[in-house]
Order: C-alpha cells, then sequence, then structure tokens
C-alpha cells in the first residue's frame, strides 16, 4: 500500500506542471479560524481563548515535527513521558485533544498522545483553543483542543525539501497540490529520521534509540454541481524505533533486543452541502487505527517482551449549521462511535473489547447589537461501558470600542475511562508480584484469585467497585485583547478549571505472597488556575517582537484540606527531622512550571531574508518526592528552570530555490535526568525547491 | 483530716528547706533524655539468594535507658527495648520479647507529642503475622518507592513505644541509610542495597515513668 503512495507521489511530480502559490498566514483578527465553534469565524470575533500558529511561523522556527512548534507557545508545556506529551492550562497531555483537519488521533500511550509523530511539513495552519470544549468535540476535550490543519488542495503548487541535521537526523518531505477541472487534490509524503543519541557519556544505552517514520497524506476533493462537494483524505503513519535495552538488576547487566513499531492510519470521507452560506451540511465518516508491537529479545537466555495493542475508532457524524438571520447562527450535529481494542496488556491479543458511543451537540450563537455576542452550546455522550455525560459552554463577548474586546467562556469538560482503566489486567512477576485491574475486570479477577487461594485479604476499598465514571471539569476563561493600530496588540486571559472524578489507582487486596491489587476509581480533585499575558509589537519595518507569559498554580484538592487541618509533613533537608506544612510549601501536581514565559523577535524583508530568535523559559518544576510524603515541597525535588535559545535564519537562493538553517538550544542546556528529550545544542540546515 | 494536710505540707517544707540549706539549690532529677542516634545496622545485605538481597537475618537491640545497642545474647532480656531488622521493628513484649513493651504510630511531629496521651493504646507484636509498628509501606513508619526503590520514612510520623520495664520513649525515624544519607534516586542499584538499613532517629526517654516527654 505504502510502496503504490510512494509510486504515485513520484509520478505525480514529475508530470506536475505547477505555478508557485503564495503562501502568507499572519495572525491577526481578521483570520479564520474553526475549532472554536465547529463553524468558520474570524479570530477577532471568538469570545474564547484562540491561537493560531502559521505555516511562516513554523517554516522559520524551524520546527519538524508537532511537539517543536507547541514547545515555543504561551502555556502550553512539552512532557517527556510517554512520548511528547502536551500540557495545556496546566492540564496534562490525557486532557487535550490532537485533532487532524477536525478528527481526533488515537493511540495513546498511558494517556499521552506522543506527538512526535506528527510532521508539521504539510500543515498550512495550527489552530489552538484553550480551556474547555467538549460541548463541541466531547471526550478528551477538557485543557484545550489542537487542531492541526493540512495544506490546501487545489493549490497547482509543489515543493520538495530536505534537512539534515545533528544525530544524522534527516527530514524529507514532498508536498504537491493541483486542481484539475473541478477536482483538487493534495499529496504529501514525508520521511523522518535521526540515529538517537547518549547524553551519558560511555552509556551503553542510548537516550533516544534510532528511529525512522514516514506520513503520507492524500486528499481529493470533487465538486458536483453548485451546492454538493465530496472527498475524502487519507492519512498514514508508520514509525520504527530500535530497541536495545540494558537493565541493571544486582549487578548483573541483562541485555535485550529488539524493536517497537507504531503503524497508523486515518481515512475520511466526506459530502457536503452548502446553499449559498445560508445552510450547510457535512455528513463526514472517518476511520481510524492505531497498532502498536514492541518486541524484545533477552540476549544469551529465553523469554522477552512482546506486548501488542490495536486500537480501531469508527465514526460517522452529521454537522449542519444554518444561517437564521444575519444575527443568529445554529449548529447542531450528530454522530455514532464504535471503537475497539485488542491488546495483550488486557486479555490476549486476540480478545475484543469494545465500546460504542451516541452522541449529539447544539450550539447557538446570537449577536445581540454589534457589540454584544453570546455563543451557548451543549452536547450529550450516551457510553456503552461508562456513564454518560452532558457538557455545556456559554461565552459571551462584549467589544465597547474597535480597540477592546472582552471575552468571558465557561464550559465543562469530560474525559471518558480509557480501555486501560476499564480492562487492564497486568500482573508484574517482577517487581513485587503486584497486579493492576481495571475496574471492569476487577470483581471476577479477585473472585478468581479467591477460589484459587491466593487471596490474602481486600482492603475497604472493595466496596467501592463499581463502573468508572468520566473524569470531568469546569472551566471559566475571562480575558481581553488590546489592539493599538495595526502594530501592537496585547491580550490577557484568567483562567481556572476544576477537575473532578479524577481516576487514580489504589489498593483493593493483597496477594498470600505478599503483592498487591491495584485497581481504579473516580477518587482526585484538583484544580488549576492561572494568568496568560501577550505582546505582539511590530518595531519598525522589518522587526516583529511577540512575548508571552504564564502564570500557573496547581493543586490537588484533598492535598489543600490536609494541609490546612495540619496534616501534612515534610522532613527537613538540613536536620532531617520532620515539620507540619503549609500551605505555600506544597509545589501542586508534579510537572508544573508556575512561570512560564518566551520572548521571540523575528526579522524579515520584502526579499525573503529573516531571522529568528527566540527565548524561551521554564521555571523549576516537580519532579518527584523525595521526603515520604508523596507531594512535591522541598527544593531538591524539584528540577532546575531554565532558558532555551533558538535561533535560525533564512535566504531565497534562486527564483525556485529556499535556504534556512538554525540551532535550536544554542547555549547547549542540558538536564540528563530531568530532561532526556533534550539533547544539548543542535544545527540544522533545510534546503526547500518551490515549482 | 486538714490538720493532717497541713502537717504533712510543713513536714515536706520542712525537709526540702534542709535539702536546700545542704546543697545551696534544689536538686532537679533530670529524667528526660533526649538523643540522636545514627548507624544503627539493621540486618545488612549480605549477599543475594535467588536475586534478593538478604541479610543474616539477625535483629540488632537497642535500650533507650542506656542509649546503647544491647548485645543479641541478652536477646531474652528485659535489657532492651526496640530492635531492628530491615524494615521490621520489634518491641520487647508480645511475642517478640519477655518485657512489657508495645508502640503505636502517632501522626503529628516530635515536638506534638508532649505527653503520651492518656487514651493510648499500645499495640503488641504477634510476629511474623502484626508488629507493633506496623511493617508495610505507608502504613508504618516508611514508605518505599519502586520507581526509585529507595525507602523513605514518612514525615510525622512519631513512634510511641512502652519500654520493656513499662516505662514511655517517644521516636522520629530520620533515615535508613548508612551516614543518614539517602542515596540519590539515580544511584546505583548496588549503591541502594550497599547503603541501606542504617537507621538513624532521635528519641526522648523518660526515666520517671511518666507519661511526660517535658
Amino acid at each position: 500500500m505504502r510502496i503504490f503512495f510512494q509510486f504515485l507521489f513520484l509520478l505525480m511530480t514529475t508530470v506536475a506542471f505547477a505555478q508557485r502559490g503564495g503562501d502568507s498566514s499572519q495572525t491577526n483578527l481578521d483570520e479564520v479560524v474553526v475549532t472554536a465553534t465547529r463553524t468558520p469565524r474570524s479570530m477577532g470575533n471568538i469570545a474564547i481563548p484562540v491561537a493560531v500558529i502559521s505555516s511562516k511561523t513554523l517554516y522559520q522556527s524551524g520546527s519538524l515535527r508537532l511537539h517543536d512548534i507547541l514547545a515555543e507557545q504561551t502555556g502550553i508545556q512539552v512532557i517527556d513521558n510517554f512520548g511528547k506529551g502536551i500540557q495545556v492550562q496546566g492540564l496534562s497531555s490525557e486532557y487535550t485533544l490532537i485533532l487532524i483537519d477536525g478528527e481526533p488521533l488515537i493511540g495513546r500511550t498511558a494517556g499521552v498522545l506522543d506527538l512526535s509523530k506528527i510532521t508539521v511539513k504539510n500543515i498550512r495552519k495550527i489552530e489552538i483553543v484553550k480551556g474547555p470544549s467538549s460541548s463541541l468535540y466531547g471526550s478528551e476535550a477538557m485543557g484545550g483542543v489542537i487542531n492541526i490543519i493540512t495544506d490546501r488542495a487545489g493549490q497547482n503548487k509543489t515543493d520538495l525539501g530536505l534537512r539534515y541535521g545533528r544525530f544524522n537526523s534527516v527530514d524529507g518531505n514532498l508536498n504537491f497540490s493541483r486542481r484539475l477541472n473541478k477536482t483538487d487534490l493534495a499529496a504529501s509524503l514525508n520521511y523522518n529520521q535521526s540515529k538517537g543519541y547518549s547524553l551519558k557519556p560511555n552509556a551503553v544505552q542510548k537516550t533516544v534509540e534510532p528511529f525512522r517514520r514516514s506520513t503520507q497524506n492524500l486528499s481529493i476533493h470533487q465538486q458536483l454541481g453548485s451546492y454538493w462537494k465530496a472527498g475524502a483524505s487519507f492519512r498514514a503513519n508508520a514509525s520504527q524505533i530500535d530497541n536495545t535495552i540494558f537493565v541493571q538488576n544486582l549487578g548483573t547487566t541483562i541485555a535485550s533486543k529488539g524493536f517497537e513499531k507504531n503503524n497508523e492510519y486515518n481515512f475520511t470521507p466526506y459530502l457536503q452541502f452548502n446553499k449559498e452560506q445560508k445552510i450547510k451540511s457535512i455528513l463526514r465518516g472517518y476511520l481510524t487505527g492505531f497498532n502498536a508491537v514492541q518486541q524484545l529479545a533477552v540476549k544469551n537466555a529465553t523469554g522477552g517482551y512482546d506486548d501488542r495493542f490495536r486500537q480501531l475508532f469508527a465514526r460517522v457524524e452529521n454537522q449542519t449549521d444554518w444561517q437564521i438571520t444575519e444575527n443568529a447562527a445554529f449548529t447542531s450535529g450528530a454522530g455514532i462511535v464504535r471503537e475497539t481494542v485488542r491488546s495483550n496488556r488486557y486479555d490476549t491479543a486476540s480478545t475484543l473489547r469494545t465500546n460504542s458511543i451516541g452522541y449529539f451537540f447544539v450550539q447557538h450563537e446570537q449577536k445581540f447589537s454589534s457589540k454584544l455576542t453570546w455563543i451557548s452550546g451543549l452536547r450529550f455522550d450516551a457510553n456503552l461501558a461508562y456513564a454518560s455525560v452532558w457538557s455545556p459552554k456559554i461565552a459571551f463577548q462584549y467589544k465597547p470600542s474597535g480597540k477592546l474586546k472582552l471575552n468571558v467562556s465557561y464550559g465543562r469538560g469530560f474525559k471518558a475511562p480509557d480501555f486501560r482503566q476499564l480492562y487492564l489486567n497486568f500482573t508484574n512477576l517482577a517487581a513485587g508480584a503486584y497486579s493492576v485491574f481495571g475496574s471492569e475486570v476487577a470483581v471476577n479477577e479477585l473472585k478468581r484469585l479467591s477460589a484459587a487461594q491466593l487471596l490474602d485479604q481486600t482492603t475497604a476499598l472493595v466496596g467501592n467497585l463499581s463502573a468508572l465514571k468520566p473524569e470531568v471539569s469546569g472551566g471559566l476563561n475571562a480575558g481581553i485583547v488590546y489592539t493599538l493600530g495595526a502594530k501592537s496588540q496585547f491580550t490577557a486571559n484568567v483562567f481556572r478549571n476544576d477537575l473532578k472524578n479524577m481516576i487514580v489507582t489504589d489498593i483493593i487486596a493483597f496477594k498470600k505472597n505478599g503483592g498487591q491489587i491495584y485497581s481504579y476509581f473516580n477518587l482526585k480533585r484538583a484544580l488549576t488556575q492561572g494568568v496568560e499575558l501577550g505582546a505582539q509589537q511590530k518595531i519598525g519595518e522589518w522587526i516583529q517582537l511577540n512575548a508571552g507569559y504564564q502564570f500557573l498554580y496547581t493543586a490537588d484538592k484533598e492535598v489543600l484540606q490536609s494541609i490546612k487541618k495540619g496534616e501534612v509533613f515534610q522532613r527537613s533537608l538540613t536536620n532531617g527531622q520532620a515539620y507540619r506544612m503549609s500551605l505555600s510549601d506544597y509545589g501542586g501536581l508534579p510537572n508544573r512550571s508556575r512561570h512560564t514565559a518566551n520572548l521571540k523577535f523575528n526579522a524579515e524583508n520584502a526579499k525573503g531574508y529573516f531571522s529568528t530568535i527566540r527565548f524561551i523559559y521554564r521555571s523549576r518544576w516537580g519532579t518527584s518526592d523525595l521526603d515520604g510524603n508523596g507531594l512535591i515541597n522541598r527544593s531538591d525535588e524539584y528540577a532546575k528552570g531554565y532558558v532555551q535559545v533558538n535561533a535560525s535564519v533564512g535566504l531565497p537562493l534562486a527564483s525556485h530555490w529556499k535556504c534556512m538553517a538554525g540551532i535550536d538550544n544554542l547555549f547547549n542546556y542540558k538536564d540528563i535526568p530531568f530532561l532526556p528529550g533534550n539533547p544539548g545544542r543542535t544545527g540544522y540546515i533545510d534546503i526547500q525547491f518551490i515549482f | 483530716m486538714r490538720i493532717s494536710r497541713i502537717i504533712g505540707s510543713a513536714m515536706l517544707a520542712l525537709v526540702v528547706f534542709q535539702a536546700c540549706e545542704k546543697n545551696d539549690a534544689p536538686v532537679v532529677v533530670a529524667t528526660l533524655t533526649e538523643k540522636t542516634v545514627s548507624g544503627i545496622p539493621a540486618d545488612t545485605i549480605v549477599g543475594l539468594v535467588n536475586g534478593q538481597p538478604v541479610g543474616a537475618g539477625k535483629f540488632t537491640f537497642f535500650s533507650f535507658e542506656t542509649n546503647a545497642v544491647v548485645p543479641s545474647t541478652d536477646s531474652n532480656s528485659v535489657k532492651w527495648d526496640v530492635a531492628v531488622r530491615g524494615t521490621t521493628i520489634i518491641t520487647n513484649g508480645g511475642n517478640s520479647g519477655p518485657g512489657v513493651g508495645g508502640a503505636f504510630v502517632y501522626v503529628g511531629t516530635f515536638d506534638d507529642v508532649k505527653a503520651v496521651p492518656k487514651d493510648s493504646v499500645f499495640r503488641q507484636d504477634n510476629a511474623p503475622v502484626t508488629y507493633a509498628v506496623p511493617n508495610s509501606s505507608n502504613k508504618g513508619w516508611y514508605v518505599y518507592s519502586p520507581v526509585s526503590m529507595l525507602i523513605t520514612p514518612v514525615p510525622g510520623r512519631v513512634l510511641v513505644f512502652k519500654t520493656a520495664k513499662g516505662k514511655y520513649a517517644k521516636v522520629e525515624i530520620l533515615n535508613y541509610y548508612k551516614g543518614g544519607v539517602t542515596p540519590s534516586a539515580t544511584a546505583s542499584d548496588a549503591e541502594k542495597l550497599k547503603n541501606q538499613r542504617y537507621y538513624s532517629f532521635r528519641f526522648a526517654y523518660q526515666a520517671d515513668g511518666t507519661m511526660n516527654f517535658k
């Protein structure tokens, strides 16, 4: 299949005769965005915090993968854990929805969707909506939604790019877009590899292992008469990581060799009816599959590791938008989803686990005057495998003058329990023989262990085992946008997210051999709140300055209560004695930095020469508990804050050639234990041929 | 009744007065000892059996009264109050020793325990099923991290002891590693094993038999 597509692309490029197309997409308030309301709206008219990253910014920043560019955005942190995940408004990766052209990506590991599997070389723009959007998108849209919008079809443009960088990293890219009569075509092909690196000198095992990745996209859109349009998009993504793992076990080194393979595909056919902007209805199908295999063989011994995970997500959805009057718009939608998973993490690799979801959503947008707009929305998700959930949202925008906009929104977000939390059936024979059972299988597993005389005693929590409920949040955002002419803009947004029913693991029983048995419960409550500030300023004709800052406070609410009651203690670093913890000692949820900021300078002239320098700051963040209270509180429990500086330059070579080069992490900042994904200073050079 | 009390008080005053005359200052017998102890080995690792680290299986016995380690030949006497082997802590009472000892875990700081609360219940050892000081992670005095494979005393846990002879002591365990320094989470397994099972703790022992720690 893949070979066929590669062949097809080569054929297309050799026969293609295309013109050079313009690509400029400046971020401004007239920019049309689709993610916040699921309808095209100009940014200045949306009462919800939205940010847009243009293809120009992507190119000038030298970004290759999605996490590269997101790491430079205000209020977004990239966290290295089971791949590159993101944190938005202090909510971790599992609470952030990632869309490609409006359709959700699947294939999460421990809740984290690895953003390094997404190339940004065929992206027109990225839209980022902060705060809950479950009223439109359902599960996972709690902290925010990132929508990757791929290159437009029908542009009569072809570009070919090649980049080489440190660690033998190569990225080759081909984008093709063409209009043939009433048919629009787009296709792209990306190949990315690196030989990996070791951060520790003389280490036998690499910090990042050699990998190869490829992505193919193909989309076709056909105009059928004046009202109807049909089309389909196809995307395939594959990656392979070499594994050479050395485990030190009490003086003996166990070496295993193997690989990790991830394959993913997405297929989106649609049929659209669009009548003079009055009514627009789209019927979309979406089929996506994720298939992960990891196999390790132990050297000079039998045994090894074999992990298989296959996930399938199929959806049919209709969305209809009515422009009722000039000042009122109505959107409604409904769909059904079927999800299946087969994995030997749960049972055998052939046992099928399924969930079906039916949902509908409505949204009403009303302009009361030129100054006041109101949006309200509601979504209902009914699930077979867990409790149903309602997600409402309301938003207001008030524009007292052309310069000033005030936005307030409140929404509920939710995250459905995942298959792991429902069906995991895992026993670790190596470390203490502990077991983890999903909530749906725990009771049966306990019965089985009890019948086999392996169960010692159960804890009080066994009585609380019940169907898991979705994790839910309430999110409030209030902000202003102040525009001073064409050259300056200031934004401020205050946010607060209250999460409850958060799923945690706890002990339900002990085995006779001493092993603990865990299951999942809706127990935790947490909050994240903060302020995000942004400023854009044009200096002279050529220089653009962007600055951003986020203050973030996070806490586990149960911990806050215990601290107030005086029930939480910490151990002094100086004399080793324990003392009572105060609220100000509490560092909140792990992996959160209280202060993050960025400062970006971008100089560019009309001929296409540019240079950028970007400063990204992150204050200390909690890593792990060291004084036995399970919390982040003591100064040695934090990783050091740091500034990373990235720079790039670009020059147009000849009429069809562009060249850019850059250095990421100019001052070679490294933190081996806490930033394993940061290899230090990395240089690269990138050449593009456009015709 | 009243007269006898007055006489009694007068006699007592006389005794005190005379005592003062002799020594120029009142004698205050210091009955509370506060000490910090470190480097008490608790069955340190001697090798591997089936890949699992093991010690020699011996307890180290300690007396609050003498602030010293008691030889194991005296294990069947009331000369010791507490003994340690790995993370297991036993008291001289129950089925662990001939004394009347017991213990319980108090949640709070060392200084919070100004006296043993009147309604306290001292648990006794019923080894190897239950111990006065519960011996599992996050249930008694320590927490074990399966990630870092380190043992850390839980802050805010005070072990209140009844000694072998029926007196009272309170203990805060400070560290479980040699020199009172926990190895870093990134240290090698060998380093973590070699240095573990050394107790550092501070204690207060009330010799006068009362429940006060002041």
